[in-house]
């Protein structure tokens, strides 16, 4: 992580190629987390590229004790934030977003179906995509970063300003909704 | 120790349990049916999601970024190339007129300039006109004019100073000569 401190110290001091390599370093995991919040390829490219130039440009106020990824990640967190509200879409709230009904049960209940264990891993792959794009965004989101940019529960808390705890929760919800939902089709 | 809650399943499977914890409920799972069951869901779930394609960037991506960043700007030598590329484009305009009228190069320039004199005091009169004329359309042209200006704008970011400059001596080359043969056809006129 000292590579992306340097990095940035050197993109202050006008380097431009050592803000290129944090564009080709962090591209794909940004994608991947926008892409699968957003769920549109285009617009997540384009948000992509925005998260980065907002980067750029706020390089001034970034603190060398926290680790640049969580950093960006916040960065990209807030942007897409301000895009579900610009939208007038109030998906960031928990509250009301499930029925109680929805929500997973804290116990396993006493004659749980198998549900996952039907599918081949390549068709659960495919389910669990699928799965991800019908649960509330603050899931998917939290779901994505640990899944898919293998965040640990500690950097996701200092993402989202949450406790940990609060965090393994939204995680372990997530999990849950979308072992429901895996019998659904697309 | 009682059954598990699902959120310790998904701990325990991610080692995120402290020690002592881990082994009460290795030794609550051996004996416990219904929670080994659960557990095994889980964990088949975690390894399918560890593993979800991976979206991927298009190959100019990071220059994209880049030139949205750093807008691409023309150094100043470049400026001096393209001036020098204008200067000579010029003479060899001059040159060819000269091998194409064989007149001299002083007779060339008077000829040029009385030709200019002459369409400018002719035509200076009729463009009044049609400048009165063009202003009352000039609201209802606002936005053809918009989209004429943002069109050059992007063109003059794809093509090169070089290139521009050439463009703007070939377009003088052939006002040139379309003057020089608007007064040689008013000439021979004028002899018949």
């Amino acid at each position: 992580m000292n590579e992306d401190k340097e990095l940035i110290e050197r993109t202050i001091k006008g380097e431009r190629e050592a803000f290129e390599m944090i564009i080709q370093k962090y591209q794909q995991p940004l994608l991947n987390y926008i892409g699968r919040t957003v769920g549109e390829r285009e617009l997540a490219l384009d948000f992509t590229q925005e998260v980065f130039i907002k980067t750029y440009s706020s390089l001034h106020s970034y603190k060398p004790q926290y680790k640049f990824s969580t950093w960006l990640f916040k960065i990209a967190s807030n942007f897409i934030i301000d895009y579900w509200r610009k939208k007038k879409i109030d998906a960031f709230s928990l509250d009301q977003q499930e029925q109680d009904s929805d929500l997973p049960s804290l116990q396993v209940p006493d004659k749980e179906p198998s549900i996952v264990k039907k599918f081949e891993i390549s068709e659960l792959r495919e389910r669990i995509e699928q799965a991800l794009e019908k649960i509330p965004a603050p899931l998917r989101e939290v779901f994505v970063w640990r899944h898919i940019n293998e965040f640990s529960y500690e950097e996701m808390a200092e993402i989202k300003g949450l406790p940990v705890g609060t965090i393994k929760n939204r995680v372990f919800q997530a999990r849950e909704l979308i072992r429901t939902r895996l019998e659904e089709k697309a | 120790m009682k059954c598990l809650s699902i959120e310790q399943i998904y701990l325990f499977i991610e080692k995120e349990l402290p020690l002592s914890e881990n082994k009460k409920i290795e030794e609550h799972l051996a004996t416990c049916r219904k929670c080994k069951n659960a557990l095994e869901e889980r964990r088949h779930l975690l390894q399918a999601s560890e593993n979800l394609p991976l979206w991927q960037t298009p190959p100019d991506f990071t220059q994209q970024v880049m030139a949205r960043i750093f807008p691409i700007r023309v150094p100043l030598s470049a400026w001096f190339t393209a001036a020098y590329a204008g200067f000579g484009s010029i003479i060899l305009a001059i040159f060819i007129l000269f091998l194409v009228t064989g007149q001299n190069f002083s007779s060339l320039l008077t000829s040029l300039n009385y030709s200019l004199w002459n369409f400018v005091r002719n035509l200076s009169p009729v463009f009044v006109k049609l400048f009165k004329v063009a202003s009352l359309f000039v609201k209802t042209l606002q936005q053809f004019f918009e989209y004429i200006i943002k069109a050059f704008a992007s063109l003059t970011t794809i093509i090169n100073p070089q290139v521009q400059i050439i463009i703007i001596t070939i377009a003088i080359i052939l006002i040139a000569f379309s003057i020089y043969g608007i007064k040689r056809k008013i000439l021979i006129g004028e002899k018949t």
